[in-house]
C-alpha cells in the first residue's frame, strides 16, 4: 500500500498534465466541424465579435455540444472506476447493473408515444433511477449481500430490460426506428443543456477527493476495510447510489454511449496506478477528453453526415487499451 | 379396352393443359423485378405486404379483392378495418397461407427476401413492387388494374395521376430555383439526397435540394450543415400528420434565411414520402408553398 499511496501533491502534474489535454481537446472540438472557421474567426466570436453565422455556429451548437460531451465521458468513467471499486470486477461498467437498459426503456416509450426531446431525456431518467432502485431493493433483499449477488440481479435485470428494447424495436413502426437506433447507440445530438452533467462532474470530483483513501482501502476487499476501520456498509450503499446517478446524468444527456466507462479507469489504472484518490479526478478528465475527441470525429469525418459516437470511442480506444496492456506485462 | 382410351385420355390431358396455358395468358403483366407475373384469372383474393401496396391497390378499384394487410396500414379508412397478416418486415406466413390468397404485392426493399422466397416455394404468387418515381406510381396502378381485373378503374387513376403531374410539371418548369433544405426526422436530424422521390417533387417545383449531392439515400447531419448551407425555405413532416413542432425549433436560428422569411412548410410525411397517388397532392402542396417563398423574395 505505501507504494500506492503517494502524498497528495505528487499526484498534481499527472492532473495538470490530463487538465491541459481536455482544455485542448476541447479547442478542437469547438474550432472544427462542416463549416470552416480559422482561428482568427474564432477568437472574434469568443471575444463577443464575429460574422453571426460564426457566432451562431460556435456559442449556439459547437459549444453546449463540446461540453455535454466532455461531461458525459468524464460521468461515464467516474461511474465505471466506481462500479469497478463496488463490485471488485474488472469487467464492471457503468452499464452492467441494467442502468442503461432502464432508461432505453423510458427513452424508447417516449419516442414511441411521439413525445418531444425533453420528455425523452426526463423519462430516460426515470427508467435509470426505477431501474437502480429495483437492483438494490432485489439485492438487498432479506438482509445479507454481496458484491457477487448485487452483479447477478443487475445482469439479469440488464437482460430482462433488453428483451424489452427489442420487443419495442420489434413493434415500433419503421418512421421511428433511426431515432431509436441512434438513441441506443448514443449520440451528443440528443444533448440539449451541458451544465447539469458538468455541475454534477465537478461536484462529484470535488466529493470524492476526500473518500479517496478508504476507497483505496475498500478496493483491496471488505475485510481488509473493515479491519483498518473503514464502515464498508455505508460506503459501499454510498458508491453504488452515487455511479448510479452519475450514470443516469449521462445517459439522459447523450443516450447509452459504450466503451468509455469500462476502458478509461482500466487504462488510467494501467499508466497512473491503483491510487483512487488520482484515479477518480483522472477518469472525469480522461473521459471527458476521449469522448469530446471521439465527438468531434464522428461529427466531421463524413461531414455533413453524422456517425454515431460509440463506433469512433470503441475505434480510439480499442488499439490504445490492447496496446497499453500488451506493453504492461 | 385400356389401350383403346389411353390416347384419347392423352388427348384430352393435353388439350386441357394448353387451354390452361392459354387461359393463364390472359391475366400477365411484368412487375418492378421485371418478372413476368401470369395469372389464371384476375385475382379474387389479394394480400397487400406494405402500408404503401394497400394504398394502391384502393386506388386501382381493388378494394373488393384486397383481404388482408400489414400493420400501419392505415389509408384510406377502410384499410384499418382488414385483417392484419403481421408487419411488413415480419409476417405471419400461417395467417397468409390460410387466407388462400392467389395474389401478393410484396414489397422488394422492404419485405425479408426469405420469407416472400418461402411463399413463393409454397406456391402462392408474388408481385414484387418497388416504387421510386412519379412514373412508377401510375404504371403501378395499371399493372395491379390489370392483375385484379379493375383495368377501368385503375386506368382512370393513373391518367389523373399522370395528368396532375404533368400540369404541375407545366406550371412550374421555368419557375425561378429556391434552395429548400427537406427535413424528414429531427432527432436525429435527417435528410434526403437527390435520389428520393421528395427530391423529385422538389425538383419538379423549381426547389433545389441544398443537400441533393449526399452519398446515401437518407442521410443523417447536424444543424452546422443547414446553417451553412443556409437555405431559402424549410421543408419537414412530423410526427404525426399535424405537428409543425420540428418547424418551431428553427426559429431560434435567426441568421437563416428561411427564418428571417418566414419560409417554414410543413406537409403531411404520408403524401410526400409515399409512393402512392396522394404524392399528387403532397407535390401540389410543396408546390404552392415554393411558391409561396417565391413571393417573398
Amino acid at each position: 500500500m505505501a507504494a500506492a499511496e503517494r502524498s497528495l501533491p505528487r499526484l498534481l502534474p499527472t492532473l495538470l498534465v490530463l487538465g491541459l489535454a481536455a482544455l485542448l481537446s476541447l479547442a478542437l472540438s469547438v474550432s472544427t466541424g462542416s463549416v470552416a472557421i480559422n482561428s482568427g474567426e474564432l477568437w472574434q466570436v469568443l471575444n463577443g465579435g464575429g460574422d453571426a453565422l460564426h457566432r451562431t455556429l460556435i456559442l449556439e451548437l459547437r459549444l453546449p455540444r463540446s461540453l455535454a460531451a466532455f461531461a458525459t465521458g468524464g460521468l461515464l468513467a467516474v461511474a465505471g472506476a466506481l462500479m469497478q471499486i463496488l463490485l471488485r470486477n474488472p469487467l464492471a461498467d457503468p452499464y452492467v447493473l441494467g442502468l442503461s437498459g432502464g432508461a432505453a426503456v423510458g427513452a424508447l416509450s417516449a419516442m414511441l408515444a411521439g413525445l418531444g426531446s425533453a420528455v425523452v431525456s426526463g423519462s430516460a431518467f426515470v427508467g435509470a433511477i426505477v431501474s437502480a432502485v429495483t437492483v438494490f431493493g432485489l439485492a438487498h433483499g432479506t438482509g445479507s449481500w454481496t458484491p457477487t449477488r448485487l452483479l447477478l440481479t443487475g445482469v439479469v435485470i440488464a437482460s430482462g430490460w433488453g428483451a424489452v428494447i427489442t420487443f419495442m424495436l420489434a413493434v415500433a413502426p419503421t418512421e421511428n426506428l433511426p431515432g431509436m437506433l441512434f438513441w441506443l447507440m448514443g449520440d451528443l445530438a440528443y444533448a440539449r443543456s451541458p451544465w447539469p452533467a458538468l455541475f454534477a462532474l465537478l461536484g462529484v470530483s470535488l466529493l470524492l477527493l476526500p473518500l479517496g483513501r478508504s476507497l483505496n482501502v475498500l478496493a483491496r476487499g471488505p475485510l481488509q476495510a473493515a479491519a483498518l476501520g473503514v464502515a464498508v456498509k455505508p460506503l459501499e450503499w454510498s458508491i453504488y447510489l452515487t455511479a448510479s446517478l452519475l450514470t443516469a446524468l449521462a445517459v439522459t444527456t447523450a443516450g447509452s454511449i459504450g466503451f468509455v466507462g469500462l476502458v478509461v479507469p482500466h487504462m488510467l489504472r494501467l499508466l497512473l496506478g491503483n491510487d483512487q484518490r488520482l484515479i477518480l479526478p483522472a477518469c472525469a478528465l480522461a473521459g471527458g477528453t476521449l469522448l469530446t475527441l471521439a465527438d468531434t470525429l464522428a461529427r466531421t469525418i463524413i461531414a455533413p453526415e453524422q456517425l454515431p459516437v460509440g463506433v469512433i470511442t470503441a475505434l480510439l480506444g480499442v488499439p490504445s487499451f490492447l496496446f497499453l496492456l500488451y506493453r504492461s506485462r | 379396352m385400356r389401350n383403346i382410351f389411353s390416347p384419347l385420355l392423352w388427348a384430352l390431358a393435353l388439350f386441357a393443359s394448353l387451354a390452361g396455358t392459354l387461359h393463364a395468358s390472359l391475366v400477365c403483366v411484368k412487375d418492378d423485378t421485371e418478372r413476368e407475373i401470369c395469372l389464371a384469372a384476375p385475382a379474387q383474393r389479394i394480400i397487400a405486404l406494405s402500408p404503401g401496396a394497400t394504398e394502391l391497390l384502393y386506388a386501382a378499384g381493388a378494394a373488393e379483392q384486397l383481404i388482408a394487410a400489414v400493420s400501419h396500414s392505415d389509408y384510406p379508412e377502410a384499410a384499418k378495418a382488414l385483417p392484419r397478416v403481421g408487419s411488413y418486415n415480419r409476417f405471419d406466413l400461417e395467417s397468409i397461407l390460410s387466407l388462400q390468397p392467389d395474389l401478393l404485392i410484396g414489397w422488394h426493399s422492404g419485405n425479408p427476401t426469405e420469407q416472400l422466397a418461402q411463399l413463393e416455394a409454397l406456391g402462392l404468387t408474388v408481385y414484387y413492387s418497388e416504387l421510386r418515381g412519379f412514373d412508377d406510381v401510375s404504371r403501378t396502378l395499371r399493372r395491379l388494374g390489370t392483375l385484379a381485373g379493375t383495368e377501368a378503374r385503375a386506368n382512370a387513376a393513373a391518367d389523373d395521376f399522370q395528368q396532375g403531374i404533368e400540369a404541375l410539371r407545366r406550371q412550374y418548369q421555368h419557375a425561378k430555383p429556391v434552395p429548400v433544405f427537406q427535413q424528414i426526422w429531427v432527432n436525429p436530424l435527417m435528410t434526403v439526397n437527390d435520389e428520393h422521390l421528395i427530391s423529385e417533387a422538389t425538383r419538379l417545383c423549381g426547389g433545389v435540394n441544398v443537400f441533393g449531392a449526399l452519398p446515401r439515400l437518407a442521410a443523417r447531419i447536424d444543424h452546422e450543415a443547414v446553417l451553412a448551407a443556409n437555405p431559402e425555405a424549410i421543408i419537414a413532416g412530423g410526427m404525426g400528420e399535424d405537428n409543425r413542432s420540428w418547424l418551431n425549433d428553427w426559429r431560434s436560428f435567426s441568421g437563416l434565411l428561411a427564418v428571417q422569411r418566414d419560409n417554414l412548410f410543413f406537409i403531411p410525411p404520408s403524401t410526400l414520402q409515399r409512393p402512392t397517388p396522394r404524392l399528387l397532392d403532397g407535390t401540389r402542396l410543396l408546390c404552392q408553398h415554393l411558391d409561396t417563398a417565391r413571393g417573398r423574395r
